[in-house]
C-alpha cells in the first residue's frame, strides 16, 4: 500500500466516523425534538402555519442534504469537475443550482401555464438530472 | 491529503447552526408556510395554494418595485464602484493623513441609516435645507416630495454619500496588502500609471471588490429605510422599491399570504442574482493577469 492509498483509507476511515457522527446527531436531535413536543411543556408553534404539503417540502429538502453527506462520506471532496458552464462545479454547486432552477421553473410554469404544477416538478427533476450530469 | 480529517471542528460551528436557524432558517419555513395560505389573523389559517403566487406574477405593482429596484442597485453599483476606486487610489499610503481619512471614510458608515434619511430630508427642503434653498434660489425647480425626478436624484445621492465609504475602505484595504516589490518590478519595467493599475492593483483588488459588489448589491436591493424616512415610497408611487411594497402590503395592508409570496419570489430573485455574481467574479474576472504576475 503506497502513501496515497493510506491517505485515502485515513480519509474515507474519517468521513465514515463523520457521517456517523452526523446520523448520531441527527437522531438524538430529532428523538429530544420529538419528546419536547410531545411534553407538556411543547411549544405553541401555531404561529408557524405549518400544511403538509410544506412539511413534506421541507423534509424532503432535508433528505436531500442528509443524502448528499451521506456521498460526501463515501466519496469524499465534493466530486469538482469543469463542466459545459466552463468552471468547477462541485456536487453542492449542482444541487444548489438544481434547487435554484426548480424554483423558476415552477414559477415560469405558474406565470406562463397554470397552476398544475405536477409537470412543472416532472421538468424539474429533468433539469436536475442534466445539471448533474453536464454542469 | 496531508493531515487526517479532524471533525471535531464541526462542534464548533453548532452555535452559528443554531443562531442562523433561529435567525434565518425558521422564519423562511414559516414565510413559506404562509405564501400558501390565507389568515384574518388569531392563528388561523386557510389553504390558498399556489393563488398568491399567481397573483404576485401577474400584478403590474410587483413589476414596477423590481424593476425600480434593479435599476436603482445598478444606478448605485455604477457610481459606488467606479468612485470608491478612485478615492482608494487617491487616499495617502502612509503619514499622518492615513488615519485621518480613514476616520473621515468611517463617519457616515456610522450613522443609523434612519438618521441618514432624516439628514437628507432636512438638507433638500426648499425652506429650511441647505441644498433645497441652495438650489432654488439658484433657480432650479427641486422638490423630492412632489417631483419623482428629484426624488430619485436625492435618494440616489444619498446613498453614493452614505455607502461609497464601505467601497473605499475595502479597496484601500486591499491596496495597502499589495507588496512594495510589485511596484518596483513596474517602475523597472516602465509600466504606465494606467498598467499598473490594470495589472497590479485591480487583479490584487479582485476579492475586496467582489465582496464590495455583492455587499452593495445586497444591501441596495433590500433598501428600506432611507427611501422610507426621505420620501416614504412617494411621490405616488415612483421610489416604492421591493422591501417598501413588500412592508406596506404585509403590516399596512395584512395581507401576509402575498406578501409571503412575493417575499420568497424577491428571495429567490437575490440568491440568483448573488450566485451570478460570485460566479463570475470569482471565474472570470481579472483572474487571468494575476497570473501572469505571480
Amino acid at each position: 500500500m503506497n502513501q496515497s492509498q493510506v491517505d485515502q483509507a485515513r480519509t474515507s476511515k474519517g468521513s465514515v466516523k463523520f457521517l456517523i457522527g452526523i446520523l448520531v446527531f441527527v437522531l438524538v436531535l430529532g428523538g429530544i425534538g420529538f419528546l419536547w413536543f410531545q411534553s407538556e411543556n411543547a411549544p405553541n408553534l401555531a404561529w408557524m402555519a405549518w400544511t403538509k404539503p410544506t412539511a413534506i417540502f421541507f423534509i424532503t429538502i432535508v433528505c436531500l442534504l442528509l443524502a448528499m453527506s451521506i456521498w460526501e462520506a463515501f466519496s469524499p471532496g465534493g466530486g469538482p469537475r469543469v463542466g459545459i458552464l466552463r468552471f468547477e462545479t462541485t456536487r453542492g454547486d449542482r444541487l444548489f443550482l438544481s434547487l435554484l432552477g426548480s424554483g423558476f421553473i415552477h414559477l415560469a410554469w405558474l406565470g406562463f401555464v397554470g397552476p398544475d404544477l405536477w409537470r412543472a416538478l416532472g421538468v424539474s427533476i429533468v433539469y436536475a438530472l442534466l445539471v448533474f450530469t453536464f454542469v | 491529503m496531508d493531515k487526517p480529517l479532524n471533525n471535531k471542528a464541526w462542534f464548533f460551528v453548532l452555535p452559528v447552526f443554531f443562531l442562523v436557524a433561529i435567525s434565518a432558517i425558521i422564519p423562511l419555513m414559516t414565510v413559506v408556510n404562509y405564501s400558501v395560505q390565507d389568515t384574518f389573523g388569531n392563528n388561523q389559517f386557510f389553504w390558498a395554494g399556489t393563488e398568491w403566487y399567481s397573483e404576485v406574477l401577474s400584478s403590474s405593482r410587483f413589476h414596477d418595485a423590481l424593476l425600480r429596484n434593479l435599476m436603482f442597485s445598478g444606478i448605485i453599483l455604477a457610481i459606488e464602484i467606479p468612485l470608491g476606486i478612485a478615492i482608494a487610489l487617491s487616499m495617502p499610503r502612509k503619514g499622518i493623513w492615513v488615519p485621518v481619512c480613514l476616520i473621515l471614510m468611517a463617519l457616515p458608515l456610522l450613522i443609523p441609516w434612519n438618521v441618514v434619511g432624516t439628514i437628507w430630508q432636512v438638507f433638500g427642503r426648499a425652506d429650511i435645507g441647505l441644498l433645497g434653498r441652495v438650489l432654488s434660489e439658484l433657480g432650479v425647480e427641486y422638490n423630492y416630495a412632489t417631483n419623482s425626478v428629484d426624488a430619485w436624484v436625492t435618494i440616489i445621492i444619498m446613498d453614493v454619500w452614505h455607502w461609497t465609504s464601505l467601497v473605499v475602505l475595502l479597496c484601500y484595504s486591499g491596496l495597502v496588502a499589495i507588496p512594495e516589490a510589485y511596484y518596483q518590478a513596474a517602475r523597472i519595467d516602465g509600466a504606465s500609471k494606467w498598467k499598473v493599475f490594470r495589472y497590479i492593483q485591480l487583479p490584487k483588488m479582485q476579492r475586496v471588490l467582489l465582496i464590495a459588489v455583492l455587499l452593495r448589491f445586497m444591501d441596495s436591493f433590500m433598501i428600506y429605510t432611507e427611501p422610507f424616512v426621505l420620501t416614504g415610497g412617494g411621490p405616488g408611487n415612483s421610489t416604492t422599491f421591493l422591501s417598501i411594497d413588500l412592508v406596506k402590503m404585509a403590516i399596512g395592508q395584512f395581507d401576509l399570504g402575498p406578501a409571503a409570496a412575493m417575499s420568497i419570489i424577491y428571495f429567490l430573485i437575490i440568491l440568483l442574482l448573488c450566485w451570478v455574481f460570485y460566479t463570475v467574479m470569482t471565474n472570470f474576472g481579472v483572474d487571468a493577469p494575476e497570473k501572469e504576475v505571480d
